[in-house]
């Protein structure tokens, strides 16, 4: 045999190879259109199986691996062993949550149970129509016997309720508030301050003892909207909440927003605050105020915590106070606190086993698993009275309590950056504005851009807030 | 989707010169005739030489494309399996969008000047080595030349997002190794963020991909500056010619095509640039967002996965646009050599 009878004509390669390019993705494209959809196993509903959980189940956890870890979801795994002898619960740690799931909710096999948190976290309203609705959580009593009701914090359910339905539960207690330490303060003989007035003082002497007022971190800039958001609403009063979570126009320019902007302008014009924090990474900026202390004051979640622990100074006694006023006559008390509940678990409607991923939730909100999280965390959960008084000898964590408990009914949060995943755009605008590098009027025509654009586009489903 | 698109210029430019040489045909063949005998040798042939890696291609390379190209003209969420055929309109949204319009106007001004200046220290580094050498005697390059080039060519070895963390740590404000030489020399970069600063960011993230090509490019260039016959050298060295001279008039002209190609090259990975700007600044300043980091926005945070589709499309037709672009200027200077000779 000759090598020329063996060769193909280039006519014929070319045509074989232009019809596969044509019926290959034509298939693939097809088969990724049928996807399928979940359901799961049931077993009989009892007292002791509310949602009749399947015998031998494993259920699949998907945990946001952050601040908090993981291993809390473990230790009501451990116990739902232990009730349901056969079953367990499979803890995946995760940190990229949306990247992870996205494949598996498209495919039709979500995990049993999601703590949907971090950066990478999905934005609710994409997945709102595949979760289970979570009210009978809520009506089932936890272990002890008590109805999860009305053992929770007020005000906890509300991030997770959209449009009404309770589609996601957040497990822990997070109320914002600006952090110090409370022993360099004594040292100093410095209280912290209740308005902005105040915390321009306060820089006045920070500066005098060589340290600033404030530190920031280039992913955590928008710690300083939040700051401000919640300044506004506590003076300005429930309106300016509404206005911001409802997307309205104009809403960045009310009136109480803008006299805080105005207040944080002059501390920036003062140079209160640490400069370079455009450049700097968020924990590496968190470090200088809780462990090169050259930074008094740092507005944040009460994860931070847990989150410095290993950077934090001796005797640091970080403490909270609630976030400043604008002046002493506010339409919120200066106490009141937005308070809210983070970490979102939810569970899909298209998961194996939907009952099992209940069963966890109603196992984490029962009382050794609340107790458990709260003592090895630091941390409240939305479980009520899991605190004892000297809140394990942590100082932020008993401030927190102390907050809680001086806001009484006066606690309120806003959801819309995190309904619409707004973070990422604004982080620019605050980056520049903390830099010194931008004005108060293009801050604040720059976010509200930001708030139209969604607003406009048709394409994103809206959430209404009342 | 660009790193893909390279990837297919880089076989395009592959298979150039294969192009020229013409497959043995049979002697005759009566054109009503179609011997197709499908014996094992020729099925065996086609499996292997066809079919495998076209699947390969076809399954990982082009069907991702062409999905990518339908979900761009839905409203495809992301997240749940269904979605409605909207048309043009996320094209139209991304038209209005000010956010991606400018992450596409960086990453053009990336394609421009990465480019340029990458092979312009690159050419002069492979100059020195080569041929920059001293006057008398044969052409070489300057003395302890291969030491250069080795070290030069470190920054390749590093892979691109460590290149991003290293850099981002030694422009850091407050702890970075940067500011503290320069403070030390009295300058007033006390926590001056190189990365957050809008009026150097762009620059310093140029810098840093610069940095990382610069070595690559000065090993490809020395090699086709080898193939340069060294006699037109010693020619234009005779009739008197600087080395600046005997640069513009010997060696870019001679390694023209070298050029070219780096230059195609060197814009692709621009205006991905995704790792270097990721890498370096994650939220920095909008002179740093780059299409790749909005397109992950859509696809994961936002739950727009229809819309982060059309900017990829998009963001392919730029770099399509880019390569023709380089071509025909690479062309007609050719027409215009050619026509002078």
């Amino acid at each position: 045999m000759s090598l020329q009878s063996a060769s193909l004509d280039r006519r014929n390669f070319l045509r074989a190879a232009l019809a596969g390019a044509v019926a290959i993705p034509l298939g693939v494209t097809l088969a990724s259109c049928s996807t399928g959809g979940g359901g799961g196993a049931t077993g009989q509903k009892s007292a002791k199986n509310p949602f009749g959980m399947a015998d031998n189940t494993t259920v699949d956890a998907v945990i946001f691996n952050g601040g908090y870890k993981t291993d809390y979801v473990d230790f009501a795994g451990k116990i739902l062993a232990k009730e349901h002898s056969g079953s367990s619960v499979k803890v995946k740690p995760e940190t990229k949550i949306a990247t992870t799931l996205q494949p598996r909710f498209v495919g039709g096999n979500p995990p049993d149970l999601i703590d949907n948190s971090g950066a990478d976290a999905i934005g609710f309203n994409s997945i709102l129509d595949q979760l289970e609705e979570l009210q009978d959580v809520l009506d089932a009593n936890n272990l002890e016997g008590t109805k999860i009701s009305d053992t929770l914090y007020p005000g906890v359910l509300t991030p997770g309720e959209f449009d009404g339905k309770l589609k996601a539960l957040n497990y822990v207690l997070t109320l914002y508030a600006v952090w110090y330490s409370a022993s360099l303060f004594e040292k100093n003989n410095w209280t912290p301050p209740t308005t902005w007035d105040e915390a321009y003082e306060l820089g006045g002497k920070a500066k005098a003892a060589g340290k600033y007022l404030f530190v920031w971190g280039k992913e955590a800039a928008t710690y300083y909207q939040t700051l401000v958001i919640d300044s506004a609403i506590k003076e300005g009063g429930d309106e300016v909440r509404l206005n911001f979570d409802n997307l309205k126009d104009g809403a960045w320019s009310q009136d109480s927003v803008q006299k805080v902007l105005t207040a944080l302008k002059k501390i920036i014009d003062a140079g209160y605050v640490k400069p370079g924090g455009s450049g700097t990474q968020f924990t590496a900026a968190q470090a200088q105020w809780s462990n090169d202390q050259s930074g008094l004051l740092y507005p944040s979640g009460s994860w931070i915590e847990n989150e410095m622990k290993s950077q934090t100074a001796a005797d640091f006694q970080m403490t909270g106070t609630p976030e400043f006023t604008v002046t002493t006559g506010s339409k919120l008390p200066q106490t009141a606190l937005r308070s809210t509940a983070g970490e979102p678990f939810a569970v899909p409607s298209a998961a194996k086993s939907v009952a099992g991923g209940k069963e966890v939730l109603r196992i984490m909100l029962s009382k050794e698993s609340a107790t458990n999280f709260a003592k090895t965390r630091l941390a409240p959960s939305i479980v009520k009275d899991t605190v004892p008084d000297d809140a394990f000898g942590s100082t932020a964590l008993a401030s927190q309590i102390s907050m809680l408990n001086a806001a009484k009914s006066d606690t309120f949060t806003f959801t819309f950056v995190d309904n619409y995943g707004t973070n990422t755009d604004q982080l620019v605008l605050w980056n520049a504005f903390l830099d010194g590098k931008s004005s108060v009027n293009q801050l604040t025509d720059g976010l509200q851009q930001i708030s139209d654009k969604i607003a406009k586009d048709d394409s994103i489903k809206k959430i209404t807030v009342k | 989707m660009s790193l893909a698109g390279s990837s297919d210029v880089r076989g395009a430019l592959a298979s150039a010169p294969g192009g020229k040489v013409t497959p043995p045909r049979r002697a005759r063949r009566g054109s009503g005739r179609r011997v197709k005998r499908w014996n094992f040798d020729r099925v065996t042939l086609f499996i292997v030489f066809l079919g495998l890696p076209l699947a390969i291609f076809l399954i990982f390379v082009i069907s991702p494309f062409i999905q990518a190209a339908w979900y761009a003209l839905t409203n495809f969420g992301g997240f749940s399996p269904t979605y409605q055929f909207t048309g043009p309109a996320n094209f139209i949204k991304l038209l209005g969008d000010q956010g991606v319009l400018n992450a596409f106007l960086n990453n053009v001004i990336l394609a421009l000047v990465v480019p340029i200046v990458t092979i312009a220290i690159a050419l002069a580094f492979a100059s020195a080595v080569t041929v920059a050498g001293p006057s008398i005697g044969p052409i070489r390059g300057i003395r302890g030349s291969s030491f250069y080039r080795v070290v030069s060519f470190f920054p390749y070895v590093i892979p691109a997002i460590i290149i991003g963390i290293v850099w981002s740590g030694v422009l850091d404000p407050s702890h970075g190794i940067l500011n503290a030489v320069l403070t030390s020399l009295g300058l007033p970069f006390d926590d001056f963020a190189w990365l957050g600063d809008p009026a150097t960011a762009r620059i310093s993230l140029i810098f840093v991909m610069v940095w990382a090509f610069v070595g690559f490019y000065m090993v490809l260039f020395v090699a086709s500056i080898k193939s340069v016959p060294a006699e037109i050298y010693e020619a234009a060295r005779l009739d008197g010619a600087s080395r600046m001279r005997m640069t513009f008039s010997i060696t870019i002209p001679q390694i023209r095509d070298s050029i070219q190609t780096a230059y195609v090259y060197l814009g692709i990975t621009a205006l991905d640039a995704y790792v270097y700007a990721q890498g370096l600044t994650t939220s920095g300043p909008a002179t740093t967002q780059v299409v790749p980091q909005k397109i992950l926005l859509n696809l994961f945070h936002n739950g727009q996965a229809g819309y982060a589709s059309a900017i990829g499309v998009a963001s392919a037709l730029v770099t399509l646009l880019f390569a023709l672009v380089v071509f025909s200027i690479a062309r007609a200077a050719r027409g215009r050599d050619e026509g002078r000779a």
